[in-house]
């Protein structure tokens, strides 16, 4: 135990104690997550601001005579002009220079006005570019929005009683209308994020330092320095796996307690309540994440201390580390996409177990046995690849000495 | 006392190693039916060529790398059915091993001490001892990445004395030190053997071998060809001194080719 507690010191020393260090694997990556989110979100919002400031450009053919002042009474601020090279608009609109051109039929007030029961429908063609933000903007507030109005403003000249039309309405006026257990559903929408984010962090954390204990240690030469003290392989193994952990666990706490307390800006101001992420955990929940995690976090280590062992260099123990880490990514995303039910079985396989066992605790879905199950896989499977690892230790090929 | 009953070291080469010393037999037989014994209060010299197995049979000493066939007894205990009580008797140093270039002397010195299961006092007394011998003080408190070659390997030094141990195994003890440094091992070395310690080194250099060994054991191509003290075996061989003595040796061994 003594020779476990003298390594896992030192690989923590490695890190805690050297400041390039801690702000590498702890600093870092939170102020770079922040910046890149928060410019994002600025820059979206900016985007959005740059639209809604920007008086659309709208072209109308055959306009009748009061659709202009229509559009006034409205508030929808536009320029409106006349066609008068219908090419020469197309290939505006196309530029980005027009944002929508409205084209009513010839004597569209007369059509309206002398309808009679068995004539055809009038209709008012738009033309509009998508892959320009503002003609499409200019098509949602005008095309769908200020057109719909004016044919009610018609309608109801042609037809007494408007009512009679609705026939009924549909959650017109209904509080109630959605009817949910308000933890569970935050429990779903962080569910289908935590697995996700949690091997990202618990992961991508021990991925660097990880690759340093081992193979940077056979590489440097001062892992056979270690081979000639009087400690047992497995206690090495055990040292580095265990100070691992450490790192990469309170490397993701970090990270998860930034997220949270930056959400708002990285978020451009809103806040975890209007995403619906606000959620409440019952002590016994927090309970189970932490022991999954963990559980997770001792797997992981392993696994990373493993692939390491088997390089000679740190760059090779990378580029073997980087498919493991592909993987666990896949199988914490299918989780994303999963609305079935799991099938019990499924807490049998390792790694994905761990992701559908997290979405489990926090909507409450997770039984007992279930749990118990992911625990118990999670923690063998860490066990027998300590054991593997260790045998690896003993062997010369191995270690490279 | 170290007791090496017919030791054989057989390696494994892979395609490429076989490629780089063309050869198309996969196995290399490093060290070939070794025995010898060392006895405490001696330095013991292990010379011979480039690979002719010295480091090879330290290592396997030393429990780094586990013997072919054969068995070795060091104070009493066999390398491979009780490796961490071996390890705990010996200190062991090459120029392959080295101290993590991150942490500082002191900081090595203690951490391999704590391994040793050193109590801190005595940890305390070894460290003011060694660093004062070594004059390590200076730089005690550098990281080893900043240390130039000599003082690291005088770090390196002292960190694998740090336990006292009874048994104390160099592999080419002064190989990259200066003239001054280089002295200042040796006579560590003799100061231990003086102590009643076992000291057991491998070398190339004859002076070297001639000056601080007690008995020599010649080995090459993984074999003992002569062993005694320096005046046995210049009387063996009829020679001058021991490099004379070591040709002669070494003619007999691989024919007139040489």
């Amino acid at each position: 135990m003594d020779g476990i507690r003298q390594i896992c010191g030192k690989e923590l020393a490695r890190v805690f104690k050297d400041g390039k260090m801690l702000f590498s694997v702890f600093i870092l990556p939170v102020v770079i997550m922040i910046v890149v989110m928060s410019l994002v979100s600025n820059m979206s919002q900016k985007a959005e601001q740059d639209v809604e400031k920007h008086v659309p450009v709208v072209y109308v053919e055959n306009a009748p005579v009061e659709f202009e002042g229509f559009l006034g009474q409205t508030g929808i601020a536009c320029e409106v002009r006349d066609v008068k090279d219908r090419e020469k608009l197309r290939d505006q609109i196309r530029g980005g220079e027009a944002d929508l051109w409205i084209e009513f039929p010839e004597h569209f007030a007369e059509a309206v006005g002398n309808y009679q029961k068995g004539d055809e429908i009038v209709q008012v063609k738009t033309h509009y570019n998508p892959s320009e933000e503002y003609s499409r903007a200019a098509f949602d507030t005008i095309s769908t929005g200020a057109l719909e109005m004016y044919r009610q403003t018609l309608l109801a000249e042609r037809v007494d009683d408007m009512q009679k039309l609705t026939v009924f309405t549909v959650n017109s006026d209904n509080p109630d209308m959605i009817i949910q257990d308000d933890q569970k559903a935050g429990g779903k929408v962080l569910g289908t994020m935590l697995p996700y984010f949690v091997t990202i962090l618990l992961f991508a954390g021990a991925m660097g330092i990880g690759t340093d204990m081992v193979a940077g240690e056979k590489e440097r030469g001062t892992m056979a320095s270690l081979l000639v003290s009087p400690i047992k392989r497995s206690s090495i193994v055990l040292g580095k796996v265990f100070a691992l952990m450490i790192i990469s666990g309170a490397s993701s706490v970090v990270y998860v307690a930034a997220m949270v307390v930056f959400m708002p800006q990285m978020l451009g101001g809103a806040s975890g309540e209007d995403l619906g992420i606000s959620l409440t955990l019952s002590p016994r929940q927090i309970g189970m994440l932490a022991l999954l995690l963990v559980a997770i976090a001792f797997l992981y280590s392993a696994i990373i201390v493993l692939v390491s062992v088997f390089a000679k260099t740190v760059k090779e123990a990378s580029s073997y580390v980087t498919p493991m880490y592909m993987l666990v990514l896949v199988l914490g995303i299918m989780t994303m996409f999963t609305t079935d039910a799991p099938k019990s079985w499924f807490y049998m396989l390792p790694i994905y177990n761990t992701s559908i066992a997290l979405q489990g605790i926090l909507t409450q879905e997770v039984t007992a046995a279930q749990y118990g199950m992911t625990l118990g896989v999670t923690l063998a499977l860490g066990a027998v690849l300590v054991g593997v690892i260790a045998k690896a230790f003993e062997s010369e090929k191995m270690m490279a000495i | 006392m170290i007791e090496i009953n017919n030791l054989t070291k057989i390696y494994k080469l892979n395609k490429k190693q076989m490629k780089e010393s063309k050869t198309t037999n996969p196995l290399k037989t490093a060290v070939d039916d070794l025995s010898l014994r060392a006895v405490p209060g001696e330095i013991y010299g292990l010379l011979g060529p480039n690979g002719a197995g010295k480091t090879t049979t330290l290592r396997c000493i030393s429990t780094i790398i586990r013997p072919t066939k054969g068995e070795i007894y060091v104070a009493g205990h066999e390398v491979q059915k009780e490796p961490e009580q071996v390890r705990e008797k010996i200190g062991f140093l090459t120029g392959d091993i080295k101290l993590d270039p991150q942490f500082s002397v002191d900081y090595m010195f203690d951490f391999f001490g704590r391994l040793h299961h050193v109590p801190e006092e005595k940890l305390k007394a070894r460290k003011e001892e060694l660093f004062e011998y070594f004059g390590i003080k200076d730089f005690a408190h550098k990281k080893i990445k900043e240390l130039s070659t000599g003082m690291g390997q005088k770090a390196a030094i002292a960190v694998c004395l740090v336990h006292d141990p009874d048994i104390v195994i160099f592999d080419e003890p002064t190989n990259g030190l200066d003239v001054v440094t280089a002295r200042g091992v040796t006579d560590y070395l003799k100061k231990l053997r003086n102590e009643g310690k076992l000291v057991i080194i491998s070398t190339h250099i004859m002076s070297e071998a001639e000056k601080i060994c007690d008995r020599i054991g010649v080995i090459i191509d993984g074999q003992k060809v002569a062993e005694g003290r320096l005046e046995e075996i210049l009387q063996e061989t009829g020679a001058q001194d021991l490099e004379d003595a070591f040709f002669e040796l070494y003619r007999e061994r691989k024919g007139e080719a040489l």
